[in-house]
């Protein structure tokens, strides 16, 4: 009887370089207070200056958001004091945001559904608090490098479909190299907006959701969340429009009762820097980066390339993976054997090796070589891990492993129908079980012929000779 | 380059050392215009250039590298600067070096100096009266000869009053055309760094070595190629003046005809949008300044309160204790004006008039190549009884504000001397005309040697 | 003007004002003088956001080199190794 409205805010560290208005590296994870400067700690005096990889990457994501694009975008000043944010106003936008209007296309249960987009836009991140004791300890590192925020209208209505969102967007990002996608480290963080209320009512009186940093949290504390408020309701009473915690060690969600100040945010332009217009070279830059995403990718490898759910899944989950998959195709080999290598012994080899496929020295030539070497019967198929194996860690070609390792199978003819005749003649008995009906005994003679052989023929070929010569 | 010429060897000797410091130490006794003169901490200036040896003095709400930032302030009074203003590293390069940070009201906001929290600084013409303001510790310095130029910064009239109160050249280049980068905002959309001199060939030589497009301050702007055209045959002139004091009243028919005498036409010109000049700019000017003086806070510089009972008590005593009562008063007006509910009345409405002045002055500079005003309605006034309220003295904003709500440049050209203290008008010209104002300002032909204050010396360093 | 909305405003400056009577005057004084404004006629007029703004400017993403930090770091009014240090704000 209730209907549920989900509103998502997600914000992602762009992978820039230096920070969103300064020249400080925006790297992660160095001592307190190592890439702080005048300008990012606020001084007096100083004056924000925009990075251009930030600007571009943020079209870009507005662009695969279906976004309406800013032709003249800039920045506001949003007023307020915390500790953390070294200005005491963040530099965001408010009035003309990078893009507004758009939609992005999420899969639940096999079915596509179409979530808008209200806007998204750039802002700087502020820094970290520490509190111990009767003190607290700020750490700037973090503050002014960029964040792109990224505000969904309320048409999500199970926490299923928030997770499913939120997959589907970190794995855009990650194609589009804009963000890491690291909920645990927070280079991608989800608040979220949750309401119910009698169907046809419209929304109902919201809370915010936060501290959701995996896709499964969202899932469940909007579940929980959609139950309490439906609980709420039930009894009589109403929402109260709140924020609150999703607390994973209980399941539960808790208000986070902070003390109700006035706030309000008096947003007005930031002077400090002119409005951007992108030009056309900044914008088919833009569109030039903006790749195919994840979830036509997908289709077209299910539809297309009539990859199987499985093998389209896994590829669409990491770019790389998807680029080397195509990157092999190109190279004339068959899209669905290659995916079964990617998926299968590829993917295998580098777990085993805990190698990250961009330091596998695995690449669309080798991998095409591969796969052509077992199609010709070069290397046996069961040898290819090895061989992997020895492409990963010593970084050389497929043939040369082979052929280092002494891999390849016998494919002369002559040689092997010595060997076959060899075989038919010193086994008369084998051949007069086969002659007479009993074909399996051929394989005890493909057997003598490897044994020949010391393991390098190759086994099918083999087998037919032996037919053709028994006449079968 | 006469001026700047017998100043390049002040500083080349122990004894040309000793008269310097000699005679800034009897003068600061009287003026104190600088919060800081010392001879030997710039260690940044060129040693070739064509302002080698050059000194100067900086309002010290310009970052220069281990000089105090003090902006006047109790809440920076203790600040030294890491990192040195744009405009500063460019005079620098081209061989002037720091010597002195000048006095001003508590950044930026006030017209008479005496705002400063600091130190107070006196008119060398008459040591009752104030300097004007903001930039009152430069204007001092170089109408007592302490420096050969100064630079100040111009948010509503900062350079061009004290400039006009002490008998000095005051120059507010156009809006962008000088980096704001190291200048301490106050209103970021209106202020730029200005100059002040005694000389217009000064004036004009610093002004192209500070001008130009910045990095680091996206606002800034570059000169066009082809520079605005340097003649002048029409000046115009607003058709209604009231409220002038009669030395300054005296002061402008003198000059209107001195232009005439020249053979240049006055033309009379209406831009109506100019009667609300001064609320427009005080809207802008506070909202800008709530966000921008926002950061004082104790937390990462500056002065911090002894206080610490929480974080919120801590971040408001600490500006309570740091700020003085004409700052907050602009806080809590900016902060006000930007409040929702309040912003379309004040903020926004004050943005459009700004359009309307800006619109104004285009349709004026379509019939004239120059705009004759007033600086300000009376002359430097002395403290005490008869002094101006502080609300009078905001009234008293709308020749100068005018130039920073259109952007456009301004040039304090000095009259002559009434009643023991100097008169002044302004010029207004077209965006990046500033040698128009420059040449116009020659032909005026002011007589610097008749507009030295008793004490003035140029006998020391010759 | 009412004290109260001078005291809300006061708390979103963080400034602390001991006397609002004595400040209320001089604030009324000019905010009487921002009311002329209301007799414009503003009609058509697109507010004026930027002052002379020219041309698109980006900075190229490209690290700074210099470490400003120790520079920095040793202007703090409180720190704790190398963290600026406050009351704490839970």
């Amino acid at each position: 009887m209730y209907q549920s409205f989900i509103g998502l805010e997600i914000h992602i560290h762009l992978l820039t370089r230096t920070k969103a208005f300064c020249g400080c590296t925006a790297e992660f994870g160095a001592p307190p207070n190592t890439h702080v400067c005048p300008v990012c700690l606020g001084y007096p005096g100083v004056l924000p200056a925009v990075n251009e990889e930030a600007m571009k990457m943020s079209y870009m994501v507005a662009k695969a958001l279906n976004c309406e694009l800013s032709p003249k975008c800039y920045f506001d000043r949003k007023n307020y004091f915390y500790p953390d944010m070294t200005k005491n106003y963040q530099i965001s936008q408010f009035h003309d945001p990078v893009g507004r209007n758009g939609y992005f296309d999420v899969e639940v249960d096999g079915e596509i559904k179409r979530v808008r987009i209200h806007d998204v836009h750039l802002e700087e991140d502020a820094g970290k608090m520490i509190h111990s004791g009767r003190t607290s300890l700020l750490d700037y590192n973090r503050a002014g490098t960029s964040l792109l925020e990224i505000v969904t209208e309320p048409d999500l209505v199970t926490g299923k479909d928030a997770e499913a969102f939120i997959r589907e967007f970190r794995r855009m990002v990650r194609h589009l190299g804009v963000c890491d996608g690291n909920m645990e480290e927070g280079s991608l963080r989800c608040d979220a907006n949750v309401s119910i209320n009698l169907k046809g009512q419209g929304l109902g009186t919201k809370t915010e959701v936060k501290n959701l940093n995996s896709a499964r949290f969202v899932r469940k504390a909007l579940e929980y969340e959609i139950k309490r408020q439906g609980r709420v309701l039930g009894k009589g009473e109403k929402v109260i429009q709140e924020t609150r915690l999703w607390d994973s060690d209980n399941n539960v969600t808790a208000s986070m009762r902070t003390k109700e100040k006035a706030h309000d945010y008096r947003y007005f332009p930031e002077p400090d820097m002119p409005p951007f217009c992108p030009d056309d070279a900044f914008m088919s830059e833009v569109v030039s980066r903006v790749v195919e995403l994840p979830l036509v990718k997908k289709q077209r490898y299910l539809n297309g390339l009539q990859l199987s759910v499985d093998a389209a899944e896994f590829l669409v989950e990491d770019r790389l993976f998807c680029d080397l998959f195509e990157e092999t195709c190109a190279l004339g080999g068959d899209a669905k054997q290659i995916s079964n290598w990617l998926c299968g012994d590829v993917q295998g080899q580098l777990k085993r090796a805990e190698v990250a496929l961009t330091d596998s020295h695995i690449t669309a030539a080798r991998l095409n070589e591969l796969v052509k070497l077992v199609d010709s019967g070069v290397l046996q198929r069961g040898k290819a891990k090895e061989v992997l194996e020895l492409v990963i860690a010593e970084d050389k070609d497929p043939s040369a492993v082979v052929r280092e390792k002494g891999f390849e199978q016998v494919q002369d003819d002559s040689q092997l129908d010595g060997w076959v005749s060899e075989a038919i003649d010193k086994n008369p008995q084998a051949v007069e079980q086969i002659l007479a009906g009993n074909t399996k005994t051929i394989s005890f003679l493909v057997g003598q012929v490897m044994r020949f052989s010391k393991g390098k023929a190759d086994p099918k070929k083999v087998t037919d000779k032996l037919s053709q010569a028994l006449g079968l | 380059m006469t001026l700047l010429k017998s100043w390049d060897r002040v500083l080349a000797d122990v004894q040309s050392r000793t008269e310097y410091q000699n005679y800034v130490t009897a003068w600061e006794s009287k003026i104190r215009s600088m919060l800081t003169f010392d001879l030997n901490r710039d260690r940044f200036g060129a040693q070739d250039g064509p302002l080698a040896n050059i000194p100067f003095a900086v309002k010290d709400n310009i970052a220069v590298r281990d000089f105090n930032l003090t902006c006047g302030s109790r809440i920076l009074e203790n600040l030294v600067s890491p990192y040195t203003a744009t405009a500063v590293e460019r005079l620098q390069a081209a061989g002037a070096r720091v010597v002195g940070k000048t006095n001003l009201d508590e950044f930026g906001m006030g017209s008479s100096t005496d705002n400063s929290a600091l130190a107070q600084t006196n008119n060398p013409w008459n040591v009752n009266a104030v300097p004007g303001g903001s930039s009152g510790g430069s204007a001092a310095a170089v109408a007592a000869g302490l420096v050969p130029f100064a630079l100040g910064s111009d948010t509503g009239g900062s350079v061009r009053q004290p400039a006009a109160f002490c008998g000095c050249f005051g120059l507010k280049p156009t809006y962008g055309t000088v980096s704001r980068f190291g200048l301490v905002a106050y209103a970021s959309s209106l202020e730029v760094i200005g100059v002040l001199s005694r000389g217009v060939d000064t004036l004009e030589t610093v002004y192209d070595i500070i001008a130009g497009r910045d990095d680091r301050d996206q606002s800034s702007v570059a000169r066009p190629q082809n520079s605005p055209a340097r003649g002048t045959a029409r000046v115009g002139i607003l058709r209604q003046i009231a409220e002038l004091s009669p030395a300054i009243d005296a002061a402008y028919r003198e000059t209107i005809e001195k232009v005439k005498s020249l053979g240049v036409e006055i033309v009379e010109i209406d831009i109506p949008a100019l009667e609300y000049v001064v609320p427009a700019y005080y809207t802008i000017a506070t909202a800008e300044a709530s966000a921008n003086l926002a950061r004082y806070t104790g937390i990462r510089y500056g002065h911090r309160t002894s206080d610490d009972s929480s974080m919120e008590q801590m971040v408001a005593a600490s500006r309570n204790e740091g700020f003085g009562d004409e700052v907050k008063l602009r806080i809590l007006l900016g902060t006000y004006v930007l409040r929702s509910g309040f912003q379309d009345q004040y903020y926004i409405r004050a943005q459009k008039i700004r359009t309307a002045i800006r619109n104004g002055f285009d349709a004026a500079f379509g019939q004239v190549d120059l705009m004759l005003t007033p600086v300000f309605p009376t002359q430097a006034f002395l403290r005490g009884e008869g002094e101006l309220t502080p609300f009078q003295q905001k009234l008293a904003d709308k020749f100068t504000a005018a130039a920073n709500l259109a952007g456009i440049p301004a040039l304090t050209v000095p009259i002559g001397v009434t009643d023991g203290l100097p008169t002044a008008m302004q010029l207004l010209a077209p965006d990046f005309a500033e040698h128009r104002m420059f040449d116009f300002a020659r032909r005026m032909g002011v007589d610097m040697a008749a507009m030295t204050p008793d004490g003035f010396d140029e006998g020391w360093r010759k | 003007m009412n004290v109260n909305e001078l005291k809300t405003t006061a708390q979103l400056a963080m400034l602390d004002i001991p006397d609002p009577e004595k400040l209320a005057q001089a604030f009324s004084e000019m905010l009487d003088n921002f009311s002329k404004m209301m007799a414009v006629d503003v009609e058509g007029l697109e507010p004026t956001t930027h002052a002379l703004a020219q041309g698109n400017r980006l900075r190229e993403d490209v690290p700074r080199g210099t470490d400003e930090s120790e520079a920095v770091l040793d202007r703090a009014p409180e720190r704790e190794d190398r963290f600026f240090k406050i009351p704490n704000v839970l």
